[in-house]
């Protein structure tokens, strides 16, 4: 494989065999890369034992269940694969502050932990309310 | 039982690949959308453009069957810019973030505690949006080939073109 300066593979390489895969996933198992249902279906498992009655009122949950199916595996095996890669190659690296954002807004871990929620929030209902 | 080991397999190929193109980093995404480092555009249009080939080519033996998402006009427009603006706050998006995690990027937890909470409010919205949003500019299922009412052999190829083409000027500013 070719190495860059923190030997990474090609990024063109790496995307390529992620096609590939994508073509085996839909090819074998029927079923496209997906990831932020699985979001809705948390948030759902979560409301339905905090909040049962609550829960029980929410339409969308009635169409979007909280169950465990293909995508919340794909998530899982998302983070379990780059564990795995990263620990094999020696490149994982506890960051509890981006390098950018430090050298931008400073290295409070508070400041860090606020900004990436709201944007966690407003990028979720973003991606559900486009159905993407 | 099969899917859900379908699933992890398929996660983990997909989480290995994002960790060795080194696209799960803050610093990477962020790098994108200044246009300052494309190793994420890099590496999602090689994606696209193997995957979309493949599964055409499958598709057109009888394999496999596209699974199609509805275009609304306002659900989608909206949706993408809000999501826009969240992902730039963030830095992660709904899948690098798993990744993120994964190579010891722990302040991804914030961005996976804020989506789901985001998506609780999604659920908590959605009658609103279903006679709202998501009722301007429904078009169905439809895809560019049929709306262009040409073969997807005819599209696929100015795909590919444009996108060696974003690969060229990349490399040539060295981005």
């Amino acid at each position: 494989m070719k190495s860059s300066k923190d030997s990474g593979w090609n990024p063109y390489l790496a995307g390529s065999l992620t096609g590939v895969v994508a073509i085996l996933s839909v090819w074998i198992g029927d079923k496209f890369y997906g990831v932020s249902t699985t979001f809705s279906r948390v948030a759902g498992m979560i409301e339905k034992y905090i909040a049962p009655e609550r829960f029980a009122t929410i339409e969308y949950f009635v169409r979007v269940a909280p169950r465990i199916d293909w995508q919340f595996m794909f998530v899982i095996g998302i983070f379990i694969g780059a564990l795995i890669s990263s620990i094999t190659s020696k490149s994982f690296k506890w960051v509890a502050v981006p390098d950018r954002w430090r050298s931008r807004f400073g290295s409070s871990i508070l400041k860090r932990a606020l900004f990436a929620f709201v944007g966690g929030v407003i990028a979720m209902f973003g991606a559900r309310l486009a159905d993407g | 039982m099969n899917m859900l080991i379908y699933g992890l397999v398929t996660g983990i190929l997909f989480g290995f690949l994002l960790q060795k193109g080194r696209v799960l980093r803050y610093d990477k995404q962020i790098g994108a959308l200044l246009l300052k480092d494309m190793t994420i555009v890099k590496f999602m249009f090689s994606s696209i453009m193997v995957a979309m080939v493949g599964i055409y080519i499958l598709k057109d033996m009888g394999l496999v069957k596209l699974d199609l998402k509805t275009t609304i006009l306002g659900a989608n427009i909206l949706g993408s810019l809000i999501f826009g603006l969240g992902w730039g706050l963030l830095g992660y998006c709904p899948g690098t973030q798993m990744g993120a995690l994964g190579e010891g990027r722990w302040d991804a937890v914030w961005g996976i505690g804020g989506m789901i909470a985001g998506a609780a409010i999604h659920a908590e919205l959605y009658p609103f949006l279903k006679n709202t949003v998501m009722t301007w500019g429904n078009y169905g299922k439809i895809t560019l080939p049929d709306v262009l009412s040409v073969s997807h052999w005819a599209v696929i190829p100015v795909f590919i073109i444009f996108g060696l083409i974003v690969f060229i000027i990349c490399e040539k500013k060295g981005i």
